[in-house]
Formats: C-alpha cells, sequence, structure tokens
C-alpha cells in the first residue's frame, strides 16, 4: 500500500489511465457495428437474422449490466422485461391494428411497468432475495402469457410482419438491421454518460453504501427505482424490436433462460465493463450457435458450463481481467503525495473568513433524547447546542454512546424520544437522505471511500451534492483536484490518507453542521496536526458548526470550542475546554486507557 | 366440500413439508457460509431421480439401502459443489460469485437431466400403500413427507444443538470471523454443512418421489417453494420453516384446486413479495433480510 510508485500526483496525465471506459466505448461501438451490419453487407441471410438477435441480446445485456453494477440491482427477470416490450408492441400492432410509433410506446411502457414492479420489492430487500423475486417473476410470466390466451393468443403466439421494416433503403441494409445497430450502440453511449454523470455517481454510491448515499441527501430506493425504469423502458424498446426480428413471438420465447442468458452475458465478459456484455455475448450466444449449430439441446449445458468455468478462471470476467491487469500496471496516485492535507489548508487559510455569526439559532438543537435498542439504553436525556462556527468536541469511553448520538443526529436511527432542530427546523422524524440534504455532513467511522471512482471523483460526489454554488475560491481548489487527481486510483492511499479524502468530500459538500466520527484514528501526527488546522479554517474561515467525536483527548482540547462528556449514554459534563480540565468529573478520562 | 377442505389441506400441509424440508437444506448452508444455494430445487430432484433409477416399485428391503445410497451420493456430489462454489469466495472480492456459481451450477444440472432422460415427468411408485382419506385415495409418500420435514427437524436440532461440529456450524452463523480467530476449520465446516443440505434434500427427494414431479426442469418450483418457505419462517431459522412450509403449501394447493394449477407459481410469488414488503424478516424470523 505504501509508496512503491510514487509518481508525483502533478504529473499531467497521460490519457485516460484509471479506468479503460472510454476506449471500451468505442471498441464496443466497433464490435456492434461489427455484428449489426456485416451479415448484411456479406448478403447472408441465415447469419443476417441470427445477428439481429446477437445484437438485441447484447443491447439487453448492456442495461443488464447498467442495472446489476451501476445500480447494484440483482435482477434475474430481464427476459420477462424483453417479453413485456415484444408482447406490448405485437398486441397493439399486430392484433389491434395501431401505428407502428403507438405500439412501440406500448411496448415501452409495458416494460417499463414491469420495472416498477421489479422495484417495488427492491426498495425493501435487496441481494439474493431480489434476486429470487425477479425469477420467480421470469417464471410465471410465460405462464401468464400461456393463460391470458385472450389478450395473447396463448401458446398459439402472435405473428407479426412489418414490410416497412424490411425494406432496404443503401447498401443493402435494411432499417431494421440499421436499427438493431444503432441502438444497441445508443445503449452502450447511454451507459458511458450516466456512469460519468452526476446521475450516474450518486447511483453507484446507492448501490455501494446505502449510509454514505443517504448522508449526501441520496435516497437509495428512489435511484433504485429509477435504475429499474431507465433499464426496463430500453429493453422494452428491445423487446419491440425483438419482434420484427423474430416474426413470431410466443410465451415459450420467455421462458427463464432468456434471463439468465443476460445475466450470464454480463458475468463471463465482466461485471461492470462496458465492453463486457457484449464479450458476454459473444461467448455465451454467438460461440454455441455457431459451433452447435446441429446440437440445439446442449446450449444450456454449455452456457452454463462457460459461465461456471469464467466464475472459477476469470472471477472479475474476460473483459474485466484484462482491465485489472491494466490497471495494476498503470494506476497511480499512491505514496506520500497522493493526498495531502497540507495543500487544501493552505488553500483555506487564504479564504476570507465568513463574518462571525451573531445568530443566536444553534445550528442543532437537542433535547431530552434517548435511544434504546431493546432493553439496552444507548444514550439518555441528552440535551446540546451547537452556535455556527462552534467546534464541539464529544468525549467519552468506547460505549459511552457518542456514535449513536451522531447516529440520531443524522437520520440512520430514529430517537426514542426526545426531540432535536437543524437551523431551527424540527428534522427528528425526517429520513436521513433528508437530513443529509439539509445541510449535515458527516464522515464514518470507516471511511467510504470508493475504489471504483478515481480519487477526483471520490471527491467529487460530495460536490455532486451540492444545491448551491461553490463560493469561487473553493471552486478554484476543486478544480485543482480536478487537474491532478482526475486519473488516480484511491487503492494506493494510506488509511490516514482516505480518512482525509472523506473529510474533503465533506467539506466539498454544502453544509451547515459536520459530523466527525473519529476522524483521527490511525492518522500520522503530522495529519492530524494538519487535520486540527483544517478543522479551525472549516469553523472560522467557512462558518461552519463542527461536532467531532474523538479519543484523542489532545486534539479535541486543542481546538475545541466547547466540550460535552458522555458516559453510559448521559451528559456528565460539558462547557470550555478550560473549564473541563478542572472538572472532577473529567479528571478520570485523562488517566484512562483513553487518553491517546 | 369437508372432503375438499380436507383433501386441500393434507395434500397442502404434505407438499409443504417438502418446501419445509428444501428451506431446511437452505438453511443450513446459509448459517454456516450466508451462501444460498439457488442449485438446492435440482439436487431435491437429483434425489427424486435416483428413487426412479434404483427403487421404482421396490420393496422395503431394497428401497431402504437405496435411499441411504443416493443421500449419501447427493450429499456428497453437493459437498463438492459446495468445493466449487466457495473456492473463488478465496480470493475474489466480488461477494456475489457464490449467487452466480450456485445459478450455473442449477443450469447445468437441469440442462444434464433433460440431456440425459428428455423433457418427460416419471412416474415413480414407492413402498408404503395409499390410504383413503374421506374418500380419496391418498398415496403414502404424503404421510412420508411430514415425517421426514419432522424427522430432519429434530435430526437437525440435536445436531446443531448438542454436538461439537454442529455448535461449531451455530457459531459461523454468529460470527465467522470470530469462529475462524477461534481457531475453527471454517472451511471444511462449510463443507460439511453443504453435504448434510445435499443429504437432507437427496433423502427426501428420493422418498416422496411418488408426489413429486420427477422432470429436469421441476427444480425451480422447489428452489423456489423452498425459498419462499425459508422467507415465511425467517431465514435460517429452522423451526419458521415448520410453519413456512405447510402455509406456502396449503395456498398452493388451495390455488390449484380453486382456480388453477396454471395460478400456482402466481400465488406464490405474490405470498413471496408481500412477505418481503411487509415482513423482510419473515413472520418468525431472526435474521435481518433487509440490507439498506
Amino acid at each position: 500500500m505504501t509508496a512503491t510508485s510514487a509518481t508525483p500526483a502533478t504529473n499531467p496525465a497521460k490519457g485516460s489511465s484509471f479506468n479503460s471506459d472510454r476506449q471500451q466505448l468505442m471498441l464496443g461501438a466497433v464490435l456492434i457495428l461489427g455484428t449489426g451490419l456485416l451479415p448484411s453487407l456479406l448478403g447472408n441471410a441465415y447469419w443476417e437474422h441470427t445477428f439481429h438477435l446477437v445484437n438485441v441480446y447484447i443491447a439487453v445485456s448492456i442495461l443488464q449490466n447498467f442495472l446489476f453494477i451501476d445500480a447494484g440491482q440483482k435482477s434475474f427477470g430481464q427476459g420477462a422485461i424483453l417479453g413485456l416490450g415484444a408482447y406490448g408492441f405485437a398486441i397493439a400492432f399486430g392484433l389491434h391494428g395501431w401505428g407502428f410509433l403507438l405500439a412501440t410506446l406500448v411496448g415501452v411502457l409495458a416494460a417499463s411497468v414491469g420495472g416498477l414492479l421489479f422495484a417495488l420489492p427492491a426498495l425493501r430487500v435487496q441481494g439474493f432475495h431480489l434476486g429470487f423475486v425477479t425469477m420467480s417473476a421470469a417464471i410465471v410470466f410465460p405462464q401468464l402469457l400461456t393463460q391470458m390466451s385472450g389478450l395473447t393468443r396463448g401458446i398459439n403466439g402472435i405473428s407479426v410482419s412489418l414490410p416497412d421494416l424490411a425494406a432496404k433503403p443503401f447498401l443493402g441494409l435494411s432499417w431494421l438491421t440499421l436499427l438493431l445497430t444503432l441502438v444497441p450502440i445508443a445503449a452502450l453511449v447511454l451507459h458511458y454518460i450516466i456512469r460519468n454523470s452526476r446521475l450516474g455517481r450518486r447511483m453507484r454510491i446507492a448501490a455501494e453504501s446505502p449510509e454514505a448515499a443517504r448522508s449526501l441527501g441520496i435516497m437509495p430506493g428512489g435511484m433504485r427505482a429509477l435504475a429499474f425504469v431507465i433499464a426496463s423502458a430500453l429493453t422494452g424498446l428491445l423487446g419491440v424490436l425483438y419482434v420484427p426480428a423474430v416474426g413470431f413471438i410466443s410465451p415459450q420465447g420467455f421462458l427463464l433462460d432468456l434471463s439468465f442468458i443476460f445475466f450470464f452475458a454480463v458475468v463471463v465478459g465482466g461485471r461492470g465493463q462496458l465492453l463486457g456484455p457484449i464479450i458476454g455475448v459473444w461467448i455465451i450466444f454467438i460461440l454455441p450457435s455457431v459451433l452447435l449449430v446441429q446440437l440445439v439441446e446442449y446450449k444450456p449445458l454449455v452456457y452454463g458450463i462457460l459461465t461456471l468455468a469464467a466464475v472459477l478462471v476469470f472471477p472479475d470476467g474476460i473483459v474485466g481481467s484484462f482491465e485489472a491487469a491494466r490497471r495494476k500496471r498503470t494506476q497511480k496516485g499512491g505514496g506520500e503525495g497522493g493526498f495531502r492535507l497540507a495543500a487544501v489548508n493552505s488553500a483555506l487559510a487564504s479564504l476570507t473568513p465568513v463574518p462571525a455569526s451573531t445568530s443566536t439559532e444553534p445550528v442543532v438543537r437537542v433535547r431530552g433524547v434517548t435511544k434504546r435498542f431493546g432493553e439496552v439504553t444507548a444514550i439518555e436525556g441528552i440535551d446540546l447546542d451547537v452556535m455556527p462556527g462552534e467546534i464541539h468536541g464529544l468525549v467519552g469511553a468506547n460505549g459511552s454512546g457518542k456514535t449513536s448520538l451522531l447516529n440520531v443526529l443524522s437520520g440512520f436511527t430514529p430517537a426514542s424520544e426526545g426531540r432535536y432542530w437543524l437551523k431551527g427546523r424540527d428534522v427528528t422524524r425526517r429520513s436521513a437522505a433528508q437530513i443529509g440534504g439539509m445541510g449535515i455532513g458527516r464522515t464514518f467511522q470507516n471511511p467510504r471511500v470508493f475504489p471504483f471512482f478515481s480519487v477526483w471523483n471520490n471527491i467529487r460526489v460530495g460536490l455532486d451534492a451540492r444545491r448551491t454554488p461553490l463560493d469561487p475560491q473553493m471552486q478554484a481548489l476543486a478544480d485543482g483536484f480536478a487537474r491532478t487527481m482526475a486519473e488516480d486510483s484511491p487503492a494506493l492511499l494510506s488509511h490516514g490518507q482516505r480518512r482525509l479524502l472523506e473529510v474533503v468530500r465533506v467539506l466539498m459538500k454544502d453544509s451547515d453542521l459536520v459530523l466527525f466520527d473519529e476522524p483521527a484514528a490511525g492518522l500520522s501526527p503530522q495529519e492530524r496536526e494538519d487535520f486540527g488546522v483544517l478543522v479551525r479554517h472549516l469553523s472560522r474561515r467557512l462558518g461552519k458548526a463542527v461536532i467531532l467525536v474523538e479519543h484523542d483527548l489532545d486534539l479535541v482540547w486543542g481546538i475545541a470550542d466547547r466540550i460535552t462528556v458522555l458516559e453510559t449514554g448521559r451528559v456528565v459534563a460539558s462547557g470550555t475546554p478550560a473549564d473541563l480540565a478542572r472538572d472532577p468529573a473529567v479528571q478520570h478520562l485523562f488517566v484512562g486507557g483513553d487518553h491517546a | 366440500m369437508l372432503a375438499e377442505i380436507a383433501v386441500i389441506l393434507i395434500r397442502g400441509i404434505a407438499i409443504g413439508a417438502l418446501f419445509s424440508v428444501v428451506a431446511m437444506s437452505f438453511n443450513i448452508v446459509h448459517n454456516a457460509s450466508g451462501i444460498f444455494n439457488f442449485a438446492q430445487g435440482n439436487i431435491f430432484i437429483l434425489g427424486g431421480f435416483g428413487a426412479y433409477l434404483l427403487a421404482n416399485g421396490a420393496g422395503l428391503g431394497v428401497w431402504i439401502p437405496a435411499l441411504i445410497l443416493v443421500a449419501c451420493l447427493v450429499g456428497a456430489l453437493t459437498a463438492f459443489q459446495g468445493w466449487i462454489t466457495l473456492l473463488p469466495l478465496r480470493t475474489s472480492t466480488e461477494q456475489d460469485s457464490w449467487l452466480i456459481s450456485t445459478v450455473s451450477v442449477s443450469v447445468i444440472l437441469a440442462a444434464g437431466l433433460l440431456l440425459i432422460y428428455g423433457p418427460f415427468a416419471y412416474t415413480v411408485s414407492g413402498p408404503l400403500p395409499g390410504y383413503r382419506i374421506f374418500g380419496v385415495r391418498t398415496p403414502g409418500a404424503f404421510f412420508l413427507a411430514i415425517v421426514a420435514m419432522f424427522a430432519w427437524y429434530f435430526a437437525l436440532r440435536w445436531f446443531l444443538n448438542r454436538t461439537l461440529t454442529g455448535l461449531a456450524i451455530s457459531a459461523l452463523s454468529q460470527d465467522m470471523e470470530a469462529a475462524r480467530a477461534a481457531g475453527i476449520p471454517v472451511r471444511k465446516l462449510q463443507l460439511l454443512a453443504f453435504g448434510i443440505s445435499g443429504m437432507i434434500a437427496g433423502s427426501v427427494g428420493f422418498a416422496v418421489a411418488p408426489i413429486i414431479t420427477v422432470s429436469p426442469d421441476a427444480g425451480l418450483r422447489y428452489v423456489l417453494s423452498g425459498f419462499i418457505a425459508a422467507v415465511v419462517g425467517g431465514i435460517g431459522n429452522n423451526t419458521g420453516t415448520l410453519i413456512g412450509g405447510p402455509l406456502v403449501g396449503v395456498v398452493s394447493m388451495l390455488t390449484a384446486y380453486k382456480i388453477g394449477g396454471a395460478y400456482q407459481d402466481l400465488a406464490l410469488l405474490l405470498v413471496l413479495a408481500v412477505i418481503l414488503m411487509f415482513w423482510p424478516q419473515g413472520l418468525f424470523g431472526r435474521a435481518a433480510a433487509r440490507r439498506v
């Protein structure tokens, strides 16, 4: 973890090196162009038909990849969503004679509704629970198609002919071929764009660390629902195109196996890699189709075995393994120069201080807050006021309720009794995401640093959470990070640097109150000193109130304006550092094992 | 009317007992490793195929040794699957690789059975006679299913609470890191848990072959119903499955009799969705299903 390849962070990045998303995007588009257009250009009708199907599968797998990794939702039911799109279109167009565009809209809407239905359980459960729910939906879907024969013609299926799409405007390429080339490319480009947008970053955080997400004002449930709807609406569009590609649809075409193909393609190709689903479909679908043309019944066995082999041999998938090797070779940004607070501090030191607040309204006012976990009372009857710009230390032995209080304040666990106000507004019953959006920023005991983001993007998610524009001087600081750390890998940062990274993220977020949960643990003496200076700047230059939970009593006594001492969940003393140092109730803290 | 209710109840509870057994076989692996084996339904069906191959129409003299043989073979196979599943967990940071590998094993098993035996459902006749209940002939295997549920329940209870090995497996479900630090051979116990889960599913699949669909694609129904039974009872909680399984079985039978067999899966999906939406920890749960 230490400085082996200490490339100075100020080195101009040559190309993108943190990840190869851009290169994968280009290559992926070229490959889709190839599978889309080549068979038609070569004039082979059989392969043209097969590769129409391949491109549908590629596009659905791209969306599955987005849903699975960028939004963290394990859905085994995307085949049913494709079927909803196909049936919605075929029923409206083929059976009721609606116009093409209107019928397309029906298909997309049907699939979106299906996506919303999937999102509903996802609000409550995750992981394999969601996998089972979506899997049972995928099993029930063809059964329902068969049963609702009045609507769907049951097992007889629906034939649709679309001569307009078969027309060949130029070079022997039909409209269908063109659509089935462009839509998958569009899906890939969209994946790239979303991933590199504010929305995409926030979605990924919601997937990886719901607590961190909520502290940044993100509602994880909303993100999941949105991801399901985006992926499903587009999968529905592909379902619409699937109909002319095969000419005939029946319940047998949308069995569970179809959903598995999409899921397996993502895994074999490389979870989260833009190029992954394309390579995955090639291996899972094209390989057996070409090699086992005569032996259709072996296909499920082959793709099952291929997937199992991929998990064992290439746990990151084919593309993922290449990417992991490339990253190992080229990653940079570690070492002592990797991430230093000193630069941040010198930038902050040049800020004009905000005028000292004359407000008598505390930023946070806590009255009688009690938190019980079953029989255990974690905190009891806590009263606390923190004024704007005040640095408030919260000390006490392990288990005295410091973190419990922070968790109640940031809305992670509801208070059992009592109320508290943020800037005069009662937020006792507000959710963590609402409170996170209202101007509380916090760090965690285990820093939430995301390995799939570059160092800059890890900071940037703080900016993403802002609702007000950044101060010009702070903006300059942020621009500096963007220039120097956009390609740096957080994997090379030391533990102390990771803590500081999280602190700088909170600095970028607009917050009137910052909660630090043991920020100095694992910091070197120099880093502690820098951190103390930073907290001073937060308070004096930026006017933020700070609540500091910390075992390093020297640090707390050195920088805090006021200190509250907790013991077994109760406030035993509160006052200025000087007063408390003489308070007999606090003396034992200094001789106990807690004194760092 | 009364007869119909009695039949629905008896058959529902008996079928539900099978779901409960599958749920218990889920639980032991889940408690020992956090893994949920998606192939468990196919493993259950393997037991049924074992009965078809070795003991179709045989008397008790053949049936009992064959039962033991099949239970051990399926147990060994499941332990092997467990070994494969646990391999990448040692190196990969991606903890959901087990999800993918167990799903792919379930696809491989179903596809393999399909290649060998074709898409047909095989009928197996067991050693027990049928009984007439309210004028309806009820195969003996229905009663065997309920007996099997209680037999495995009490056997597991004894094993997990009274033997040193069982207690060590229970310790894994409490805190795997602490267990590892205490010198418990985690990997071996996890493989044992896989083996036991295979023995549970394989033996009961064998014993009740006359009343289950012995066909390559039937595994899915049992993995889903077993999962729902586990969720209703609270994942990891074997006592809960004693209620969860029969509940799911009765809902399933009721749907089949009153609405139509084609809607059974839909009814179960709705049960699953409602339970997860309102009681994500199950009706008698202890483990946290919700991870938000």
